[in-house]
């Protein structure tokens, strides 16, 4: 049980924010996700089952509340959202990590680079980047743009197409 | 599946960039909600007698338009089941029936069945399995397991089937688990158990402290990881006990550490007693500690090429990163075919420089850990601080293939290094091929200290709750030496420590190295004794021929005591022990009057006697260790405790 929770918090955690839940949000779901899953009874399956498994509840309890608060907006399609998740980060965001990780130093010039940890490191505007780069700041929201839509070609690239360090070892 | 045009998909999919560049390289990270949950499922846990009716419940409230209707209805049909049932039966129903969020009733239900946990010494042999209502679910012989406590069961095995693990919280692993107890794979001493000693032959027993609790993590791994018991030579027993908090009064003079001594009632053995040594580091503030001089000495080695090793090594090293002050310096020597240096002496301020060196690590090659333990030390040595933390701490999974390989060569290296001022940590990971020998017999070697990391939770205690503990050393070579007084102990058997024991004459030997207490560590030793006039099972020695047996005489004042626990230590950087010395007389009490620590800290030896499957574990059970463990929970603010209860769980089933 405590592998099971270990295993498989933080991940959860992720998958609801993709789904838009603001961090506190996630946590307090993670928790009520573990909970229901042992109220239940929960029957041992393999990894990737298991994580679908987990998800899916957790879904449930994420649509459960965002029902229940019928004036807040919510945009993004479920079916599409769990079909990407699933895809992009095989269950788990940590393998996709690495691959981003490697495709930051790879995919991206070393200027797109500074821009994209002026936005996320420092937590940067806009206008702070253009102002830093020398750009205008329409520049810096396509420069932005079009770095994410990079890293995202080289990640799906390096998960799906190639060995990954896991089945090397 | 893939529709790369879909508008909604590629915005999902910009979405996933995002949130993987701010977890990359902004500062959100997924909490470690582990102990916060299993806390609470812990106390929500339905026995299986109450499962059904729980599921129920819960099906009501999430289709909630007739959730007031059926609940109405299950409480009428709980109501009838109730007179129905035995009265047992009933009290547990209605523990069960608290439900999730009534915390107050689920109070009242640990309240209920206390009286029945026989506060006083516990013989569970003799008591019928029904009266442990927290133990109900799993005391029917060796009935299917129930599907709740059943995840526990069941999936240790399955797990081991998939043969999973995760590191960081999350990567599936397609690595063979390690090969069967004592085949191949990891490495342990053989430990022979510590025999009764007759006071009359062996009136002292000398040992040396250790503050390591690497055996703990690394049993845990064993029972809820891998679904399997651990093989007894790697269950140290004063490991487990000293992995856990306990509640002892800090020092008040000058001696850097307090030391609080108790006797009671033994509860495996009736008519034994049990001493309990218990030794707690002063405190030191985070930022009253001197500034640390730190080398990560990591090892990236193809073996540590797997999710729970170096990915994690990283995770727990910038965990450490991100804790240090701006005063503290961190150097970075890895070894892998060669040792180099990643990060030149950095300091605490470039915290960036340092996490981004961390992140660079990749595994591949041989270990030639030798080379890199004299690179460590000499980087060590270059940027010493006089009157800090001088450290090197070395993560691995012990697995030296090139170079220094052999132990006696590496303890070598090391004690001669310890003593230039460098202490040493030792970190232990992964599994398969742990050598947990080599590092325990170094890290005792190198005034260390020595952890095994199995989870980003580990790495948070060890780096970040204890980090005090495991940097600032307040004495080190600390000796205890317990002479028993023969009017009133027959024998003695002291309770782990196995490599730990020391000569009665190397008390008083400067030289002779012995474990390190750092700041805030509480150290707990057992000793089960055998009072005067009680029968001692014990093979004797002949009567001597030559000399004359010296009738006892004894200053009346001290006919009372016990038994005299004198300590020894030396200041970190001091060359000369110090002495203290306590007299102890036994005040007659039973277990049940004991502090709840001290009855944990009893439960736990019996928890690890029956891994060990001790001759000396006299009536002990893993029910009774249930029974006291649960008890004795106190706060637990850590969820420690209660995953030693789950431990507990898994290990009487897996010994069925």
């Amino acid at each position: 049980m405590a592998a099971l929770v270990r295993a498989h918090q933080a991940g959860l955690w992720r998958y609801l924010r993709f789904l838009g839940c603001q961090p506190a949000e996630a946590e307090d779901l993670v928790q009520e996700t573990f909970l229901a899953v042992f109220r239940e009874g929960f029957e041992v399956r393999s990894p990737a089952q298991t994580a679908a498994y987990l998800r899916a509840v957790a879904r449930n309890r994420f649509l459960m509340v965002r029902r229940r608060e019928r004036n807040r907006p919510w945009a993004v399609d479920i079916e599409v959202a769990e079909g990407v998740w699933a895809r992009a980060t095989r269950d788990d965001l940590s393998d996709y990590l690495v691959a981003l990780a490697d495709c930051l130093q790879t995919a991206v010039t070393a200027r797109v680079r500074q821009a994209l940890e002026l936005q996320y490191r420092d937590g940067a505007s806009r206008a702070e980047i253009a102002n830093h780069l020398g750009l205008a700041v329409e520049g810096v929201k396509t420069l932005l743009r079009r770095a994410r839509s990079a890293l995202r070609d080289c990640v799906e690239k390096k998960l799906h197409d190639e060995p990954t360090e896991r089945s090397k070892t | 599946m893939s529709q790369p045009n879909d508008p909604k998909r590629e915005e999902l999919e910009d979405r996933l960039v995002d949130q993987a560049l701010r977890e990359l390289l902004g500062d959100e990270a997924p909490p470690e909600l582990s102990d916060k949950i299993l806390a609470a499922a812990e106390k929500h846990i339905p026995l299986s007698a109450q499962r059904k009716e729980q599921v129920m419940n819960k099906s009501k409230r999430s289709n909630r338009w007739w959730f007031p209707l059926a609940t109405a209805a299950c409480l009428m049909l709980a109501a009838g089941l109730a007179l129905v049932l035995l009265p047992t039966v009933q009290s547990r129903r209605e523990a069960g029936r608290a439900g999730p969020l009534a915390s107050e009733r689920l109070s009242s239900y640990e309240d209920s069945s206390r009286p029945q946990r026989a506060p006083v010494g516990y013989s569970t042999e003799a008591r019928p399995a029904a009266e442990a209502p927290e133990l109900g679910a799993e005391t029917p012989e060796p009935a299917p397991a129930p599907p709740m406590a059943g995840p526990a069961v069941g999936s240790g095995r399955d797990y081991r089937q998939g043969s999973f693990q995760y590191t960081q919280g999350q990567l599936w692993s397609d690595q063979p688990t390690g090969l069967g107890p004592g085949r191949g794979g990891d490495r342990y001493d053989r430990l022979v158990e510590n025999p009764f000693r007759m006071v009359k032959d062996h009136p002292l027993s000398t040992f040396s402290i250790d503050v390591d609790t690497a055996s703990y993590a690394n049993v845990r791994r064993f029972l809820l990881r891998e679904g399997r018991l651990p093989p007894p030579d790697a269950v140290r027993i004063e490991e487990l006990i000293n992995y856990f908090d306990y509640d002892y009064p800090g020092p008040e003079g000058d001696v850097p550490f307090a030391a609080h001594i108790e006797v009671a009632g033994c509860p495996w053995h009736a008519e034994h007693r049990l001493v309990r040594i218990a030794l707690k580091g002063r405190e030191i503030p985070t930022e009253r500690r001197p500034p640390a001089n730190l080398v990560f000495l990591l090892d990236v080695s193809g073996s540590m090429n797997s999710p729970d090793k170096l990915p994690l090594l990283r995770e727990g090293m910038k965990l450490l990163a991100s804790q240090l002050r701006d005063d503290d310096r961190v150097a970075i020597v890895v070894y892998a075919s060669a040792e180099g240096l990643v990060l030149p002496s950095t300091p605490g301020f470039q915290r960036q420089r340092i996490i981004a060196a961390l992140d660079r690590l990749r595994a591949g090659g041989s270990t030639n850990g030798g080379a890199g333990i004299q690179l460590a030390y000499r980087i060590a040595r270059e940027n010493f601080i006089e009157g800090g933390v001088n450290r090197v701490l070395l993560c691995t999974d012990g697995d030296f293939n090139v170079g220094t390989t052999s132990t006696g060569d590496l303890v070598r290296v090391v004690e001669e290094k310890a003593r230039s001022g460098v202490f040493l940590s030792v970190l232990g990971f992964g599994r398969g091929n742990l050598n947990d020998a080599m590092m325990e017999t170094i890290s005792n070697k190198g005034n260390g200290n020595y952890a095994y990391i199995d989870s980003i939770t580990e790495a948070r205690k060890v780096l970040v709750g204890q980090m005090g503990g495991t940097l600032v050393t307040i004495a080190k070579d600390v000796k205890i030496q317990v002479e028993f007084n023969p009017v009133r102990v027959a024998a003695y058997r002291l309770i782990g420590y196995e490599n730990r024991i020391l000569a009665a004459e190397d008390f008083n030997d400067d030289t002779k190295d012995a474990g390190e207490i750092g700041a805030g560590h509480t150290v707990t030793a057992l000793y089960e004794v055998v009072p005067a006039g009680v029968a001692v099972d014990v093979p004797g020695v002949d009567p001597l021929k030559y000399q004359s047996p010296m009738a006892p005489r004894q200053d009346p004042s001290t006919r009372r005591e016990l038994l005299t626990v004198k300590l020894r230590y030396k200041e970190p950087d001091g060359q000369t022990s110090q002495r203290v010395e306590f007299p102890v007389v036994d005040s007659g009490r039973s277990f049940g009057e004991t502090s709840a620590d001290f009855q944990f800290a009893a439960a736990v030896a019996a928890f690890g006697m029956l891994l060990r499957d001790s001759r000396y574990k006299g009536t002990a059970t893993y029910d009774g260790v249930l029974e006291i463990a649960s008890a004795a929970r106190g706060p637990d603010v850590h969820g420690y405790r209660a995953e030693l209860v789950e431990m507990v769980r898994r290990a009487k089933a897996l010994s069925r």
